[in-house]
């Protein structure tokens, strides 16, 4: 039993909501916070993320094939999950997630099909047997590759962009409406937290970016572009400042206001909650990257490349755990205190091995990345050397080889 | 004058009526199974109302009311609601809060819900007032519960029960969370959602729900809405009743007389 | 748009696993759902049959407990349901009509909950000071050697 320090509700003892619904956040914040990443590249027109901009689509993807898995394995009764598309209650915020998962799974679906096309009919050229089937059903039997399809694909990669990029931020904000909207909690209930949730999604994306960017590169024995890397480095930054400054306002107008929570929320943060608030989510997570980011952005001139790519690299490893720290004091923190604001349980511990354990957030963590390399092997995630990706430039009318599949 | 609301006009009964021979089978067949309905289920096709017996939900709406002054904390409404509805060791469906309360200074427990009474306390500051709070489910006219649940699991009646069907609730969790008056619980064996019925198995019958019946001081009472004359429709209308957390608005159908500032 | 086919057959496939997925939905809803708003009708019904009551009321043991039931409602245990200390009804009589003999609580501890002076009771509510009860302090003691439960005197 959870010992409680006050007076809590009885029933309000358990943490009903576990590391599974930590994980999930963390896991919806990549597919948006790459999805963004990939978005400047192909909406915005940066060239600078040219190089990570087909691995934060695919990265996006994996992430989001995983997304719903924590949500399953934590419903009491996971096999009625499909009933929230089957009977949704549209005054849920659970429910429509529900839909706007499915809508951006579509949109993200169609522009990968969008980007990957050529990638896909090249290799159905070239293999034979069932991999030559595999990849004709993928491309669906159309092996147009002529200029004027490719022209119609940039424009389908742009609309698709243009829809999914609201989706994707949509979809994230959603996830803090599911806790800024109970107004039964309020260490959840602020509009700032769709907000919140969506830059440290952003902040997530990015960091995550710039350590597989250039494990992907080395892997591949491919040269790290400086200037990408540099260019994340700046926007991680730049959304790190935006989610700190915002998790601290939320706090201080409480505090200021002298709401009638702040006296057990200050509790909470100082006592249960001091080492994943303020050690983590704060100094090791907030402060260091923060520090670590001035230094690649501001004294960038006067570094060594490998110099500037090693602290980027530290302080999106920081940022990936200030963010993990964040879904967690909220989860799990808004658990802690009891609704009668007048008691606090004991820090809640999540089990090892069980289908809500530890382990299961681990292997959960690890999937998209495996995801990321079937889908490297299959598709292949860089484009091929003098491939043609790119909104802004004009399209080459290099392959010629177009036709029509019997 | 009659208490009969919208729900007794004519079209509405033959709308209804014709929904439900559409999807009669299956209501039909429940109200068949069912071998404790009072009177005449086997005709549910023809009713305005579930369960198709005597009971008609359109007749009734539900209330709840507490005088804090009179609960004695013994505890006895705790121990039939566990018996009369299987609650499982450690979750509450109802359960009674003692405040112990001085001029800045404030106590609350409530072991074990007060299922076994409440022994005598220490507090370490001068005590000048204490009593005993009963909490159930405050049955919102306007509650967050519902509306949070993704799959329309959960409900209010139109005779003001909120219920739970724990056959098609996905054990969420969300509204456990939603409820700012720790009301709900994931039930251990079935894990799904499960909170008090006001004994919406009783109160259909007849009966006053658990609680209410074996209160021995009248702390508890339960009363129609609908119904001219009940007594707690007249301390509803005419005398001055508290809710709890008011200012979030989800308009508790359980009211209380004589509450204290500290209680939330 | 002689080289828009690919676009066709993707709208085309998308449009397919709309309808599967929107047929499949028609199936899957529950019969009764949507009979009285946004949940399954049919679960009123079950939730009004969920369980036979178990808790009858004073009235109910009357009808058997004639005696007891006299005494009582003459004396200060008059509100005092018979089911507080003897169980609920349904635990006593069965569905099938068997009769149980059912627990009789004569413990200090079921007296105690009610009648123990500790903080929160109402000071009208005859309750007891244990170190100061007539006969020395009584933790322990049977309280019914002395008190009838179905009409007590101070």
């Amino acid at each position: 039993m959870p010992e409680i320090s006050g007076f809590a509700f009885p029933n309000d003892i358990h943490v009903t909501w576990s590391l599974m619904i930590v994980m999930y956040p963390y896991i919806t914040g990549f597919v948006a916070g790459s999805f963004i990443v990939t978005s400047l590249y192909h909406l915005f027109g940066r060239q600078e993320f040219k190089p990570v901009a087909r691995l934060a689509m695919a990265t996006s993807f994996a992430f989001l094939l995983v997304a719903s898995l924590p949500l399953q394995l934590h419903l009491g009764q996971p096999q009625r999950g499909p009933y929230v598309i089957i009977t949704p209650n549209f005054t849920s915020a659970m429910a429509g997630f529900g839909i706007l998962y499915s809508f951006y799974m579509l949109v993200l679906v169609l522009e990968l099909w969008f980007v990957w096309r050529q990638e896909i009919i090249d290799r159905a050229r070239r293999s034979r047997g069932f991999k030559r089937t595999f990849y004709a059903t993928l491309a669906l039997g159309t092996y147009d590759t002529s200029p004027e399809a490719v022209e119609i694909d940039h424009k389908a990669i742009m609309i698709l962009a243009g829809i999914g990029l609201p989706a994707a931020c949509m979809l994230h904000g959603y996830v803090g409406f599911i806790f800024g909207a109970i107004k039964a909690n309020p260490w959840w209930s602020t509009p700032l937290m769709p907000v919140i949730f969506l830059l440290s999604a952003a902040v997530s994306g990015i960091a995550l970016l710039i350590i597989i960017y250039q494990v992907f590169a080395k892997l591949d024995r491919r040269p790290v572009v400086a200037t990408c890397v540099q260019a994340l480095a700046s926007w991680l930054w730049f959304f790190l400042i935006l989610t700190i400054t915002l998790e601290e306002l939320e706090l201080i107008v409480m505090a200021y206001e002298k709401s009638e929570s702040w006296l057990i929320i200050s509790e909470l943060l100082t006592t249960r909650l001091s080492f994943s608030y303020v050690t983590m989510q704060m100094i090791v997570g907030g402060l260091i990257p923060f520090i670590l980011l001035a230094v690649v952005v501001l004294m960038n001139r006067y570094l060594h490349e490998k110099v500037r790519n090693t602290l980027a690299t530290v302080a999106a490893f920081l940022t990936l755990i200030q963010v993990f720290a964040m879904r967690w004091n909220i989860v799990i923190g808004g658990q802690l205190l009891s609704k009668s604001l007048r008691g606090l349980r004991s820090p809640y511990e999540p089990e090892i091995f069980g289908r809500e354990g530890v382990l299961m957030a681990i292997a959960l963590f690890v999937a998209p990345f495996v995801i990321l390399w079937i889908f490297d092997r299959v598709l292949g995630i860089e484009e091929p050397e003098g491939g043609a990706d790119h909104p802004p430039a004009a399209p080459t009318a290099g392959q010629a080889a177009a036709g029509h599949a019997p | 004058m009659s208490d009969c609301h919208d729900g007794c006009n004519g079209s509405r009964r033959e709308f209804l009526s014709g929904t439900l021979k559409l999807a009669g089978g299956a209501v039909v067949t429940v109200i068949g199974g069912a071998a404790l309905a009072s009177s005449g289920g086997s005709d549910g096709a023809e009713a305005s109302h579930p369960g198709g017996g005597e009971y008609d939900w359109n007749e009734h709406l539900w209330a709840y009311l507490v005088d804090t002054t009179k609960c004695i904390g013994c505890g006895s409404c705790v121990r039939a609601c566990k018996a009369e509805n299987e609650v499982p060791d450690g979750f509450f469906r109802t359960w009674i809060e003692r405040y112990v309360v001085g001029m800045n200074d404030s106590h609350v427990d409530s072991p074990s819900g007060g299922m076994d009474g409440f022994p005598p306390v220490q507090v370490g500051f001068a005590a000048t007032k204490s009593f005993f709070v009963p909490k159930i489910c405050n049955h919102c006219r306007a509650t967050p519960c519902t509306q949070v649940c993704p799959v329309g699991a959960s409900y209010r009646t139109k005779d003001g029960a909120v219920l739970v069907d724990s056959d098609s609730c996905i054990g969420c969790g969300y509204c456990v969370q939603a409820c700012p008056y720790g009301s709900r619980f994931i039930h251990p064996a079935t894990h799904t959602a499960s909170k008090c019925t006001w004994c919406y198995h009783r109160i259909t019958k007849g009966l006053k729900p658990a609680c209410v019946t074996v209160c021995p001081t009248q702390a508890r009472q339960f009363g129609d809405l609908k119904k001219e004359g009940d007594p707690v429709r007249g301390t509803i209308e005419h005398e001055r009743v508290q809710i709890l957390q008011g200012h979030l608005l989800t308009e508790p159908q359980c009211y209380y007389t004589n509450l204290d500032k500290e209680v939330r | 748009m002689d080289h828009a086919r690919h676009v066709f057959r993707i709208v085309l496939l998308v449009a397919i696993i709309l309808a599967v997925v929107l047929l499949a939905r028609g199936f899957l809803v529950p019969k009764s759902y949507g009979l009285y708003g946004r949940y399954r009708g049919a679960s009123v019904a079950e939730q009004m049959n969920l369980r036979p009551p178990m808790h009858a009321g004073a009235a109910a043991c009357a009808d058997c407990h004639e005696d007891q039931a006299k005494k009582r409602t003459a004396g200060a245990h008059k509100n005092v349901s018979c089911e507080i200390c003897h169980g609920p009804l349904g635990a006593h009589v069965k569905a099938d009509g068997s009769v149980v003999k059912p627990p009789i609580d004569r413990s200090f501890t079921l007296c105690a909950r009610c009648h123990r002076k500790i903080e929160g009771r109402p000071a009208k509510f005859p309750q007891v000071v244990l170190d100061q009860h007539v006969n020395g302090p009584v933790e322990g003691k049977v309280c019914l050697q002395c008190h009838d439960p179905h009409s007590p005197k101070p």
